[in-house]
C-alpha cells in the first residue's frame, strides 16, 4: 500500500512507454495497452478510496522519494480527502476517454502515448505534497495538449469580422494549430506567474524545502500574500477558465479530438481550480481573505457570462465549451465563499462537472463523427436514429442544469448555500440565475439536435452508440446518478479535509 | 408477521422506481411495449395497495406521525440536509389520492395508447412509473429539500411526457416551455430554501424564522408554487402542456402534479402561517387566477384546453382558500378535484380517441354513441360545477365559507363569479361534445372502447359523485374538526352553478343558437386568444434574453478574444521591428558595445 499512489501516477506513464514498443499496425494491442494503464490507475484510485481512513483524516498513504536533496525537492506523494475524490474523477474520465476514442484512426499509437503522459501528470498533481513536483506535474499535464490538439484536432471555419478583424486575418482562427498555440501560450503565461510565487514562497519560508506541509505552516508576511495570491489566482485560474482569460477554452475544446476534450474539460480545468484552492487559499490564507471578494465577483461573472455566451452559440462544441466556463465559475464561487459548505460544494462541483462534461464531450464527439457537422441549427430529429445518445445527452444536460438526483444538483446546492452564508450573500442570486440560463440553452440544444422531425434524409441512417462507446457512456452516466443520489460516497472524503484546510482562513475572518 | 408502516411506505415508493429502471434498462422489455405496460401497472397496484393499507392504519389510529431520516449532506461536523420519509395525516391521504388516480390513468392508458408503436409504449410506461415514484417522494418528504427534489423530478417527468411525441415540433416546444417556466419559478423556490437553511439551520417547515425572513422565504417559495400550480402570470405553460397524451394531462396536468403546489402549502402551512403578507398575496393571486382562467376557458375551442384553463382556475380556488387560512378547504378541494378532473380528462381522452380530434367543433351527438363516457363525463362536470351532492359542491362550499370567515370580500366575489363561469363552460363542453348532431365522419362512427378504458371512468365517477361525503374522514385523518353545514354563501355558490348551467343551455343548448352565442362572447374570445401574458413572456425570451445572449456571444468572440489576439499580434509585430536591430554588421555591434560601456561608465561616475 505504501507505493499505491506512485503506482497510480506511474501506470499511465509506463503504459505510454510500453506503447512505444507496440507496432502501430496492431491497433487492438495499442488500445488494450492504453486501457490497461487507465484501468490500473482507476483501480488504484478506488483502492485509495477504500483504504483512506475517514476517522483519522489528514494526509494518508504518504510516500517520499528524494530527488534533489540539496534543494529540498522530493517526490512526496500523499492523499487527503480532496485528492481521493479527484483521483476517482481522473480515473473514471481516463478510462471512459480511452473507450470513447476507440475508433480513432490516424496515428493512434502516438495519440495514446501523449494522452497517457498527460494523464500521469494530472494524477501527479492531485497527490503531490511537494510544491516543485506539483508544478512539474502541472506542466506535464498541460504541454502534451499542444500536440494532441495540433495533430489530431479538427479545424472549423470561423467568420472573421468584429473590431479586431485585421488581427483575425493574420491568424488562422478556428484552425487546430491556432487553437493549440493559443491554449498553450495562455496557459504557459499562467504557469510563469505560478512559478514566481512558488519561488517566493520557498525563499520566504526559508526552510530549504518544497514540502507543502512545511511551506503551508510558514507564516508569510501579509504584504507578500497580498501580491502573491492574485498571481496564483491568475496563473491557475487561466487553466480553469477564469474570465477574461477563458477564451482559449472554446477554441481549444472545439478543435480537440473527443478524448482530449473529455480530459481537458473534465479534469485539466479542475487542476486550475484545485491549484487556486490548495496552493492559493490554503497556503496563503491572508491573501485569500483579502482577494476573496474579487474572486467571487469574477466567478459570478463567469457563471452568468459563460451561460449567456453558450446560449448565443450555434456550434455544438462551442456550446459545451462555454458551459464549462460557466460551470467552472460555480467552482470558483464555492472557493470564494470561504465557508465549509461552499468549499465542499466547490470540490464536489469539480467532480460533478468533470463527469458531466466528460459525458458531454464524448457524446458531442459521437454526434460529430456521425453527422459530420457541428452546427446545431442544421441538425434535428436525431433521437429516432440514436436514442441512446439522446438519452445520455439529456442526462448530462439535466445534471448541468442542476436537476436533483444528479451530481450537479448536490454541488450547486452546496455552493449556493455557501454563497449565501458568506460575507457576500448576493452572490447566490446570479449563481442561481446562471443555473436557469443553463436550463434554457441545454434544453434548447437537446430539442434542436434530438427532437423534431429532422431536416434532412441523410440523417436518418445515423448509427447509435457502439460497444466501447456504450461502455464510456454507461460509466459516466451511472456516475452522474449514483453520486447525485448518494453524495456521501465522496462527500465524506471532501468534508473530512475541508475544515482542516479552512481553519487558517476561518481564524483570520473570525468565523466559527 | 405484521408489516410496519415504514415498510409499506418504502415498498410503495420504490416499486414504481424499480419498474421504471427495469423498463428503462432492459431493452427487449421496453421494445415489446405490452409487458412493460403490465409491469408498470403491477407496480402502481402495489403502491395503491400499500397506500390504502397506510390509510386504513391511519384511520384506526389518527394520532402521531412516523418520521425516519438519514443524513444526506454533511457540512463540517454537522448535517446540512437529511432525507427520509414522513407519514402523517397530511402525507397519507395525498399518497392515496396519487396512487388511485395513477392506477386509473395507467389502466386507461393501456387502451388509449394501444395504437402507438410498441417501443413508444414502453417508454411511456417507464415515464409513468418514474412519475409515481417522484410524486411519492414529494408527498412523503419529511422536509422542504426532499420535497423540492421530488418537485423537480415530477417536473422532469412532465417534460418527458409532454414531449412524448418528440418528433412533433409543437410538442417539443410545449415540453421545453413547461420546463423553462416551472424552472424559472423554481429558482425562486431554491433561493427560498437557501434562505430558510441559512436562517434556521434546517430545511424543516416547522422552523420559525424571524418575521421579515419568514415573509421573504414564503414569498419565494410561493413563486415556485405559482409556477408548478400554473397561477397567473406563470400559468402559460399549462395550456401548451396539453400536447402530451391525454391520460398524461389527466394525471400530471390536472390531478396530481400541478396540485403539488397546493400540497406544498398545506404541508408547510406552519411556515406560511407566519406571514400575513404571503397569505394575502396567495388569496389575491389565487382568486384572480380562478376568475381569469375561467373566463378564458369559456371561449376555448379545444376540449383539452378548456379543461386546462379550468384546472388553472380550480387551483386558484385552492390557493385562495389556503391564503384565507382554511387548510381543510384547500386540501379537501385538492382531493375532490383530483377525482373529478382526472375523470373529465379521461372522458375527454375517450372522446378524442373516438373522433380523432381535440376540437369541440368536430364532436357532437356522442351521447347516443358513447353512453358510459357521456354519463361519467357529466358526473364529472356536475361535480366541477359544484352542484350538490357531487364532490365539488362540498369542497367549494368550504372554500367560499373560508372567504366569508376571513372577510376577504373581493376574492369572494371573484370566486363566486368563477363558480358561475365554471358551470357555464362545462355546460358548453358537454353540449358541444355529446349533444346536437355529429359534425364529422369520425364522430358519426364513434363508439365506446372496451372495458380497460371504461372501468377507470366508472371508478373515478363513483369517487366524483361520492367523495364529498368523506370530508369528515379526511378531516379526521388530518386531525381537524369538520362538520358540513349549509351556509348562505354555499347556497349562493351552488345557485350560481345551476344558473351557469342554465345560461350555458340557453347559449349553446338550443339547436341553431350555437353560432350566435359564440358571437356574444366573441370580444372576450379575442381578448383571451390574444394571449397577452404569453406574448409578454415570449417577448422577454426572444427580445431580451436571446438578444443579450447574442450580444454577449459576439462581445466574447470579437472583443474579449479580440484583445487576446491583438496582444499576440502586437507581440509578433514588436518582434518583427526589434529584429531589425540584429543587422549582422560587426561594426554595428561594436558601436553598441562602446555606447553601452559609455553609459555604464557615466552611471558609475555620476550616479
Amino acid at each position: 500500500m505504501e507505493h499505491l499512489l506512485a503506482i497510480i501516477v506511474a501506470a499511465p506513464f509506463v503504459a505510454g512507454v510500453l506503447l512505444l514498443l507496440v507496432p502501430e499496425v496492431d491497433r487492438l494491442m495499442v488500445r488494450l495497452v492504453a486501457l490497461c494503464g487507465a484501468s490500473v490507475s482507476l483501480a488504484g484510485s478506488v483502492l485509495v478510496a477504500t483504504h483512506y481512513d475517514l476517522a483519522e483524516g489528514g494526509l494518508q498513504l504518504a510516500a517520499s522519494y528524494p530527488l534533489v536533496p540539496s534543494l529540498g525537492i522530493a517526490l512526496r506523494l500523499a492523499a487527503d480527502g480532496w485528492s481521493v475524490s479527484l483521483l476517482l474523477l481522473t480515473g473514471i474520465i481516463t478510462f471512459a476517454g480511452v473507450l470513447a476514442s476507440w475508433t480513432l484512426r490516424e496515428r493512434s499509437k502516438e495519440f495514446y502515448v501523449f494522452l497517457l503522459v498527460l494523464v500521469a501528470g494530472v494524477f501527479g498533481v492531485f497527490v503531490s505534497q511537494d510544491l516543485f513536483i506539483f508544478f512539474l506535474f502541472y506542466e506535464i499535464a498541460v504541454l502534451p495538449m499542444y500536440l494532441l490538439i495540433g495533430i489530431w484536432g479538427s479545424s472549423h471555419a470561423v467568420a472573421k469580422d468584429g473590431p479586431f478583424h485585421f488581427v483575425w486575418k493574420l491568424f488562422d482562427i478556428g484552425g487546430r494549430e491556432y487553437a493549440a498555440m493559443k491554449l498553450t501560450l495562455m496557459l504557459l503565461v499562467g504557469s510563469a506567474l505560478i512559478l514566481v510565487v512558488i519561488f517566493a514562497m520557498y525563499v520566504e519560508a526559508g526552510q530549504h524545502t518544497f514540502d507543502m506541509s512545511v511551506l503551508g505552516r510558514a507564516r508569510y508576511p501579509r504584504s507578500m500574500q497580498i501580491w502573491a495570491f492574485p498571481l496564483l489566482w491568475l496563473g491557475f485560474g487561466s487553466l480553469s477558465g477564469v474570465f477574461p482569460f477563458h477564451t482559449w477554452s472554446p477554441d481549444g475544446h472545439a478543435s480537440a479530438p473527443t478524448a482530449v476534450s473529455m480530459l481537458h474539460a473534465g479534469v485539466l480545468m479542475k487542476l486550475g481550480a484545485f491549484g487556486v484552492m490548495r496552493v492559493g487559499m490554503v497556503m496563503l490564507p491572508e491573501g485569500a481573505v483579502v482577494w476573496a471578494p474579487m474572486v467571487g465577483v469574477i466567478a459570478v461573472v463567469n457563471i452568468v457570462y459563460g451561460a449567456l455566451s453558450a446560449m448565443g452559440q450555434k456550434d455544438l462544441k462551442y456550446i459545451i465549451a462555454y458551459s464549462s466556463v460557466s460551470h467552472m465559475g460555480v467552482v470558483m464561487l464555492g472557493a470564494a465563499t470561504l465557508t465549509t459548505t461552499g468549499w465542499n460544494g466547490a470540490v464536489y462541483q469539480m467532480f460533478a462537472h468533470g463527469i458531466m462534461t466528460g459525458l458531454f464531450f464524448a457524446l458531442v464527439g459521437l454526434v460529430y463523427e456521425r453527422a459530420h457537422t457541428r452546427s446545431v441549427p442544421s441538425m434535428g430529429g436525431f433521437g429516432k436514429a440514436m436514442p441512446a445518445v439522446a438519452v445520455f445527452f439529456t442526462l448530462a444536460g439535466l445534471s448541468s442544469l442542476g436537476l436533483p438526483g444528479t451530481a450537479g444538483f448536490v454541488a450547486e446546492l452546496m455552493v449556493f448555500i455557501g454563497a449565501w452564508q458568506s460575507a457576500h450573500s448576493w452572490w447566490a442570486i446570479p449563481g442561481i440565475l446562471g443555473a436557469f440560463f443553463t436550463a434554457v440553452y441545454v434544453l434548447r440544444t437537446v430539442r434542436m439536435i434530438f427532437w423534431g422531425p429532422g431536416p434532412a434524409a441523410r440523417f436518418d441512417e445515423l448509427a447509435d452508440a457502439r460497444r466501447t462507446e456504450w461502455g464510456a457512456l454507461v460509466i459516466l452516466g451511472a456516475a452522474l446518478i449514483v453520486f447525485g443520489v448518494y453524495p456521501a460516497l465522496i462527500l465524506d472524503f471532501i468534508n473530512r479535509t475541508t475544515p482542516h484546510y479552512l481553519g487558517a482562513v476561518k481564524e483570520l475572518i473570525g468565523a466559527p | 408477521m405484521t408489516v410496519t408502516p415504514l415498510t409499506l411506505a418504502l415498498v410503495a415508493l420504490f416499486t414504481p422506481l424499480g419498474a421504471a429502471a427495469l423498463i428503462g434498462a432492459v431493452t427487449p422489455l421496453r421494445r415489446r411495449g405490452t409487458p412493460a405496460a403490465w409491469l408498470s401497472i403491477a407496480a402502481v397496484m402495489v403502491t395503491l395497495g400499500c397506500a390504502a393499507r397506510l390509510f386504513m392504519l391511519r384511520l384506526a389510529q389518527p394520532d402521531g406521525e412516523l418520521l425516519r431520516t438519514f443524513a444526506w449532506l454533511p457540512s463540517g461536523s454537522s448535517t446540512l440536509a437529511e432525507l427520509g420519509v414522513r407519514l402523517d395525516g397530511v402525507s397519507i391521504p395525498m399518497f392515496l389520492v396519487l396512487s388511485v388516480v395513477a392506477a386509473c390513468v395507467q389502466v386507461f392508458s393501456l387502451g388509449y395508447m394501444a395504437d402507438e408503436p410498441a417501443p413508444a409504449r414502453g417508454r411511456y410506461f417507464a415515464y409513468h412509473s418514474l412519475f409515481v415514484f417522484s410524486m411519492g417522494l414529494l408527498v412523503l418528504a419529511p422536509n422542504l429539500l426532499e420535497l423540492f427534489i421530488g418537485w423537480e423530478l415530477v417536473g422532469l417527468t412532465s417534460y418527458l411526457l409532454i414531449g412524448f411525441y418528440y418528433q412533433k415540433p409543437s410538442a417539443a416546444q410545449a415540453a421545453i416551455k413547461a420546463f423553462w417556466v416551472t424552472k424559472f419559478a423554481d429558482m425562486a423556490f431554491l433561493l427560498g430554501l437557501i434562505l430558510l437553511v441559512s436562517v434556521t439551520g434546517s430545511f424543516s417547515w416547522t422552523a420559525s424564522p424571524p418575521a421579515p425572513w419568514a415573509t421573504a422565504i414564503t414569498l419565494l417559495v410561493f413563486v415556485g408554487v405559482m409556477g408548478k400550480s400554473a397561477q397567473f402570470p406563470l400559468h402559460i405553460w399549462l395550456p401548451n402542456a396539453m400536447e402530451g397524451p391525454t391520460p398524461v394531462s389527466a394525471l400530471l396536468h390536472a390531478a396530481t402534479m400541478v396540485a403539488a403546489g397546493v400540497y406544498l402549502i398545506v404541508r408547510a402551512h406552519p411556515l406560511f402561517a407566519l406571514s400575513e403578507t404571503t397569505l394575502a398575496v396567495m388569496t389575491s393571486i389565487g382568486a384572480f387566477t380562478a376568475l381569469f382562467a375561467a373566463v378564458i376557458a369559456v371561449v376555448q375551442t379545444d376540449i383539452k384546453r378548456v379543461l386546462a384553463y379550468s384546472t388553472c382556475s380550480q387551483l386558484g380556488y385552492m390557493i385562495a382558500a389556503l391564503g384565507a387560512g382554511s387548510v381543510m378547504g384547500g386540501y379537501f378541494h385538492l382531493t375532490t378535484h383530483a377525482c373529478f378532473k382526472a375523470l373529465l380528462f379521461l372522458g375527454a381522452g375517450s372522446v378524442i380517441h373516438a373522433v380523432h380530434s381535440n376540437e369541440l367543433a368536430h364532436m357532437g351527438g356522442l351521447f347516443r354513441r358513447m353512453r358510459l363516457t357521456g354519463v361519467t363525463f357529466m358526473i364529472g362536470a356536475l361535480a366541477l360545477a359544484g352542484v350538490p351532492p357531487f364532490a365539488g359542491f362540498f369542497s367549494k362550499d368550504l372554500i367560499l365559507e373560508a372567504m366569508v370567515h376571513g372577510e376577504r370580500w373581493l376574492p369572494l366575489a371573484a370566486l363566486l363569479a368563477g363558480a358561475f363561469l365554471t358551470a357555464l363552460y362545462m355546460t358548453r363542453v358537454v353540449w358541444l361534445t355529446f349533444f346536437g348532431e355529429p359534425s364529422t365522419e369520425h364522430a358519426e362512427h364513434a363508439h365506446e372502447h372496451g372495458a380497460l378504458m371504461v372501468a377507470p371512468l366508472v371508478v373515478l365517477a363513483v369517487l366524483s359523485a361520492g367523495a364529498g361525503f368523506f370530508g369528515k374522514t379526511l378531516a379526521a385523518v388530518y386531525g381537524l374538526e369538520y362538520e358540513f353545514s349549509l351556509t348562505p354563501v354555499g347556497v349562493a355558490g351552488s345557485a350560481l352553478g345551476l344558473l351557469g348551467i342554465l345560461a350555458g343551455w340557453f347559449a349553446w343548448g338550443r339547436p341553431g343558437k350555437t353560432t350566435r352565442a359564440f358571437e356574444l362572447v366573441a370580444p372576450l374570445g379575442t381578448l383571451a386568444r390574444s394571449g397577452a401574458v404569453n406574448r409578454a413572456w415570449e417577448l422577454g425570451y426572444r427580445q431580451v434574453l436571446m438578444v443579450a445572449a447574442e450580444l454577449i456571444a459576439w462581445f466574447d468572440r470579437y472583443v474579449v478574444d479580440g484583445v487576446m489576439n491583438f496582444i499576440a499580434w502586437a507581440t509578433l509585430r514588436l518582434g518583427t521591428r526589434l529584429r531589425r536591430l540584429t543587422t549582422g554588421n560587426a561594426q554595428d555591434y561594436v558601436y553598441a558595445v562602446v555606447a553601452g560601456a559609455v553609459v555604464i561608465a557615466a552611471w558609475g561616475i555620476f550616479g
